[in-house]
């Protein structure tokens, strides 16, 4: 317990002596955390755009006439990738064409029988889902076509595959940058303190007791790095949603409190944690160095 | 605890012998005095009991300890109980007389009213009672080797090592921080002191251990004379 409290005390002495040090790594952390943030960000209403496309796309499924689509049904529903699936019955899909043309509907009428088959309206999670599926139902003898944006299918199916690498590779690349700033930062924080450190070691501190202050000191400007992105990201990105709002109103961006409160939790924890791993990893380096024998 | 020197021999890169063949023994509680020219191998001897250095050849035992054996995990421990007052002082100037004691203290986990305690009873003794709140850059000489004197034995070790704690202070100076290591000695603690001091270890007789070129030359011990190899 003393041992912390001393930790606690160096910490703070840490970071005041070197105060100049302590504010650049902050100011570091909060920029590489906010880059980190914003490419997240960016990457995450990309695929919430591309999904809500995804999500709207229909494969209509028509069967051979006289024909039900009670295996073809049971079929899909057992397709994982499946989202929601509707059987439209020829009465209702005359409904719908009599609604769809208004004054021209007795038209309809004119043809005596019902024309119109039986039908299935299907959705799924993602555009690449789609040709598989399409792959499955073509080769039932009930059905007579399947109807999907096939272009629009593959296109999207191309983005939301490049956009989820391109996302990943930045991601990584951030995350990288970031702990590699971090790092060295606190790596001439130590360096500042090297006499110290040697002294502590051959006066018979252990490297637990060297490390603990230094370890603080990371998670300390982590997170406050991240608290300060953060702060940036939010107030960015409430600029950026009202400006979307106003001029590209038909884009679909991340609104969601929770979900956002969410993303900016994470931040705050992947700050204090890479802080903390950085420099458990510089001092660990150092001390170890300093404690073998020559 | 007593020192035991088995056939130590050390060696820097790329072939700088610093230490060849000793053969030594000092007795728990034993006052020992390391002399001999400048490179004759006295810090290097001091550096391989407080483990900075590992023998090239040889083995070095303290108490029961084998120090080749230590782990780095047992390290820090050993060092506890080995006070170092070293040639270039090593104090931290941005700490006061009383904070770079008290720190060694602290190191161990010890609460802060113990330390605070022993702190200020071994800066008492080394006579800085005044100064204790004053920074190294601000003490002379004298009066920064007695800090380091005082941070050396404020966790009462067993061993006391002191590598020139005389050296470039003035001849009053010298005989009270003299006084100071003989009172330490006088409490039990085995003392090795590496100096060229001939005055002093005239003056203030005890075993002197004589090294030159790296080799054994003299093992002066209560009138009894080691000379070059031969009783």
């Amino acid at each position: 317990m003393a041992s912390f409290k001393y930790a606690l005390r160096d910490t703070f002495r840490l970071i005041c002596r070197h105060w100049g040090l302590s504010v650049l790594t902050l100011i570091t952390a909060a920029s590489v955390l906010y880059i980190l943030g914003f490419t997240a960000l960016f990457a995450l209403n990309v695929r919430h755009m591309v999904s809500r496309i995804e999500g709207g796309l229909v494969v209509q499924v028509y069967m051979k006439k006289g024909e039900k689509p009670d295996d073809v049904f049971a079929r899909v529903k057992a397709n994982p990738t499946v989202t929601s699936i509707r059987a439209i019955s020829p009465e209702e899909a005359l409904d719908r064409l009599r609604a769809k043309l208004g004054n021209q509907a007795r038209a309809v009428t004119l043809m005596g029988e019902n024309p119109l088959p039986w039908s299935l309206e299907i959705q799924v999670q993602r555009a690449e889902h789609i040709t598989p599926l399409v792959r499955d139902l073509v080769v039932f003898p009930s059905v007579e076509e399947v109807i999907y944006s096939g272009k629009l299918v593959e296109r999207l199916s191309t983005i939301s595959r490049a956009s989820a690498a391109v996302s990943a590779t930045i991601l990584v690349l951030a995350v990288i940058i970031s702990a590699l700033v971090i790092f060295n930062t606190i790596r001439i924080a130590i360096y500042s303190r090297k006499e110290e450190i040697e002294v502590m070691l051959l006066i018979g501190a252990t490297k637990t007791y060297i490390s603990l202050p230094f370890v603080i000191q990371g998670m300390f400007l982590g997170a406050g790095g991240a608290l300060l992105a953060v702060a940036g990201l939010w107030a960015t990105y409430a600029s950026a949603v009202n400006a979307v709002r106003s001029t590209l109103a038909f884009l679909d961006i991340i609104v969601n409190q929770q979900v956002l409160l969410q993303f900016f939790l994470l931040l705050f924890a992947t700050g204090a944690t890479m802080g903390w791993m950085c420099s458990w990893l510089a001092v660990s380096r150092f001390t170890s160095r300093a404690l073998r024998p020559r | 605890m007593d020192i035991r020197l088995a056939g130590v021999t050390k060696v820097f890169e790329p072939d700088i012998v610093a230490l060849e063949d000793i053969y030594l023994s000092i007795d728990k509680g034993e006052f020992v005095y390391l002399v001999g020219t400048t490179g004759s191998g006295k810090t290097t001897l001091l550096r391989l009991i407080s483990r900075e250095y590992l023998p090239t050849r040889g083995q070095i035992t303290v108490g029961d300890v084998n120090l080749r054996k230590i782990g780095r995990g047992q390290l820090p421990f050993y060092r506890r109980d080995v006070g170092v007052v070293f040639q270039d002082y090593k104090l931290l100037p941005n700490l006061t007389v009383f904070e770079n004691v008290a720190f060694v203290l602290e190191a161990m986990g010890i609460p802060p009213r113990v330390v605070q305690n022993r702190a200020n009873e071994v800066i008492d003794q080394v006579g800085l009672w005044r100064r204790r709140f004053l920074k190294p850059p601000q003490l002379s000489g004298g009066e920064q080797q007695r800090v380091a004197i005082a941070r050396a034995m404020a966790n009462s070790p067993s061993i006391f090592l002191a590598d020139e704690p005389t050296g470039n202070l003035d001849l009053r100076t010298s005989e009270e921080i003299m006084r100071l290591l003989l009172s330490i000695n006088a409490a039990g603690t085995t003392v090795l002191v590496a100096t060229h001091d001939q005055y002093l270890v005239d003056a203030y007789r005890q075993r002197l251990v004589e090294l030159h070129n790296g080799r054994l030359k003299r093992d002066e011990r209560r009138g009894r004379y080691f000379i070059d190899g031969e009783l």
